[in-house]
């Protein structure tokens, strides 16, 4: 049995339902805020998931940071050495997609070289009759930047699991990968 | 200098911030470097070891993996607290092999020596043996 930690950025524009996934972690799925307020600095959420199939264990430190872009400087004092990434947008702005390889330059800038795994989100799933990106197309963009696409509705509580098992899956594959080259090295 | 285990002098490892039950903190001090503890995530990353009495130690040797920044501190009192700096050392990376590291401490007495790793070169580094010369 391990218990992993890992520092995991909650990342994306403005109001695309960052908080409300955050809330929707946090309560499993109770707590909905409709009326937006808008995080202004960083909120912090843990949380622990069960990595299927094993006895371990993720507990994430989730960073919740704001997305304004007039506030993003201010935070990212506060993301620190990143182990994981969400990166979420919103499926009914095509916008918010497009400022998703923004946000992985921002990113990179922190990890000073480390392999970050990550999962891509698209959020709103409910609002179907107002889907701007296919999702055909934030996969394949997914795929080229090695993250796992999900899409969820905070509203309906649709699918919000995923993400976070994917974020647990990925870096206990990358603990026991480690934990292997370490088996097998050479003494010094 | 003597090659014995810190397990063998009746050394202990008190605390660590880690733990996998495969590769517990024990074995930093078994004097085995096949044998290591591994960090699960996220930094720093510490663990104390503590001397069955007052030990005059000039340095620390550390086999590790992905250590990037160790600091170590000392305390010569009964209780893990009131640790008081003594040395701290920048690793170079190593690939494939292990990292093997000297540490001056200027000889000075210890019942607890505190090492804090404040980052590494991954997500994840191991400690495999901690040696201590008088
Ligand atoms: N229909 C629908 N609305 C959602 C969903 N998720 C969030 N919202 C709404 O979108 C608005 C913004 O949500 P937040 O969670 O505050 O957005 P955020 O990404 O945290 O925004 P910042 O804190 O400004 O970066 C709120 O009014 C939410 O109620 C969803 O899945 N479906
Ligand atoms: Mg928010």
């Amino acid at each position: 049995m391990v218990k992993l930690r890992a520092r995991c950025l909650l990342l994306g524009d403005a109001a695309v339902g960052k908080s409300a996934l955050c809330h929707m972690f946090h309560s499993d799925g109770t707590l909905f805020q409709k009326n937006y307020s808008m995080t202004t600095g960083v909120g912090l959420l843990m949380k622990c998931v069960n990595v299927p199939e094993t006895n371990d264990s993720v507990e994430l430190y989730i960073i919740d940071s704001a997305g304004k872009e007039t506030l993003v400087e201010a935070c990212e004092k506060m993301w620190g050495q990143p182990s994981l990434l969400c990166l979420v947008f919103d499926l009914t702005s095509e916008q918010s997609f497009a400022s998703c390889s923004h946000w992985m330059e921002r990113v990179h800038a922190h990890c000073e070289g480390l392999h970050v795994p990550g999962v891509l989100v698209g959020n709103k799933s409910d609002l179907s009759a107002r889907r701007e990106v296919q999702g055909s197309v934030a996969q394949e963009w997914a795929e080229s930047q090695g993250l796992e696409y999900h899409e969820t509705s905070a509203k309906e509580m649709e699918n919000c699991d995923a993400p976070l098992l994917g974020l647990a899956r990925a870096f206990h594959s990358l603990y026991q990968e480690r934990r292997e080259t370490i088996q097998n090295l050479s003494p010094g | 200098m003597i090659d014995s285990s810190l397990t063998s002098l009746g050394a202990k490892v008190v605390v660590a911030t880690s733990s996998d039950e495969n590769h517990p903190p024990e074995n930093i001090i078994d004097g085995n470097t096949t044998t290591f503890w591994m960090s699960t995530g996220m930094f720093p990353q510490e663990f104390i070891i503590c001397f069955a009495e007052p030990t005059m130690i000039s340095a620390v040797t550390v086999d590790s993996f992905n250590v990037k920044h160790l600091k170590i501190e000392k305390n010569t009192s009964q209780n893990a607290s009131n640790f008081a700096f003594v040395g701290e050392k920048e690793l170079e990376h190593t690939d494939g092999h292990i990292q093997t590291n000297a540490v001056s401490l200027n000889g000075s007495s210890a019942t607890h020596l505190r090492f804090i790793i404040t980052s590494g070169y991954d997500h994840f580094v191991s400690v495999h043996r901690v040696s201590v010369q008088n």
